[in-house]
């Protein structure tokens, strides 16, 4: 493998796709977070707080800033464990090009990693969370995530070790199978959100649903670039050498 | 790029070490950043949100707070 030439696809990718999905966020999720925070200001200012509304929206336009440079941020940190997986993982993938590899695989680590997370512990906008619990409910979705991604990882190290031969065709249901029972597991086990949902359903269902579109978009546009870079650019070919 | 016929490829499917070592990194600083920091990274800094708070306000949580949230991350 080329070092050099694996990790820039690699990092170059998840930046692309990060700073997308931060741009699509703007039009798609922020005006369900815009609305959020209108309920939690109504809420500050009807307990007697004081809000300055130029003051607060030149606060607002530097956060929306920050949601594109933290999307740039967060697509190079997913997109470094992507290029790590899909380097160790393409072999396996049955697929006749790079790019459909990597979109087969970035299917697969947006149900690992952001949709079976969601089921229990779904995407919430502002005016839902409870600042005093925010530890409690960041130890409980990094352990629920832990757990499907640790066990989707042990779990691919099986389905390759059981071959490619044909004679282990049960680990096509198996595989899968264990995965499923393993969350089920935790699911139950994993306690609730502690914060109770005061803000209105259809804004925090609404707001859900924006979140799972544009972090899908996200998961196939980083399959869909890396695995074209990875086609033109080959980081998997060393050398090349001249037959007789 | 298509290669001559008399010419084959040698492919390798190992990962450098020092490859993996550097995603990880990213991968860890990235995540925790956007993620999961509560002011443990620039808590010690002045605010770059223009308030003119004094350091030690988690600015960092604040700025990255609506791709916390549209990642369907904990927030606040």
């Amino acid at each position: 493998m080329r070092t050099f030439t694996f990790i820039a696809i690699t990092l170059l990718a998840g930046a692309i796709a990060g700073t997308i999905l931060s741009t699509i966020n703007q039009g798609i999720v922020e005006p369900f977070i815009e609305k959020a925070i209108a309920l939690e200001n109504q809420k500050a200012m009807s307990s007697g707080e004081m809000i300055n509304p130029t003051q607060f929206e030149n606060y607002r336009i530097w956060q929306k800033g920050g949601e594109i440079a933290a999307g740039t941020i967060l697509g190079l940190s997913l997109g470094a464990l992507f290029g790590l997986v899909f380097a160790y993982a393409r072999d396996s993938i049955p697929a006749s090009s790079n790019k459909k590899k990597a979109l087969i695989l970035a299917v697969i680590m947006l149900f690992v990693l952001y949709i079976v997370p969601a089921l229990k512990y779904p995407a919430n906008p502002p005016a839902v969370g409870d600042p005093a619990t925010i530890s409690y409910r960041q130890s409980q979705y990094i352990g629920f995530l832990a757990i499907s991604g640790f066990s989707a990882l042990g779990l691919a190290f099986l389905y390759r070790k059981l071959g490619k031969d044909g004679k282990h065709e049960a680990k096509k249901i198996l595989v899968p199978a264990i995965y499923g029972a393993i969350m089920i597991v935790a699911y139950a086990a994993m306690p609730p959100n502690p914060d109770p949902i005061t803000a209105p359903m259809d804004l925090v269902i609404g707001f859900r649903i924006a979140s799972g579109f544009t972090m899908g978009i996200f998961w196939a546009l980083l399959g869909i670039i890396l695995g074209t870079f990875w086609d033109k650019l080959k980081p998997h070919e060393t050398t090349r050498v001249r037959t007789l | 790029m298509s290669l001559r016929n008399d010419q084959a490829a040698k492919t390798t499917t190992g990962v450098s070490k020092k490859a993996v070592a550097i995603l990880l990194v990213v991968l860890a600083f990235g995540v925790f950043m956007v993620g999961f920091d509560q002011g443990e990274v620039f808590g010690f800094s002045v605010p770059a949100d223009g308030s003119g708070s004094p350091s030690g306000t988690n600015w960092a949580h604040e700025f990255y707070h609506d791709m916390r949230h549209a990642a369907g991350l904990p927030c606040h």
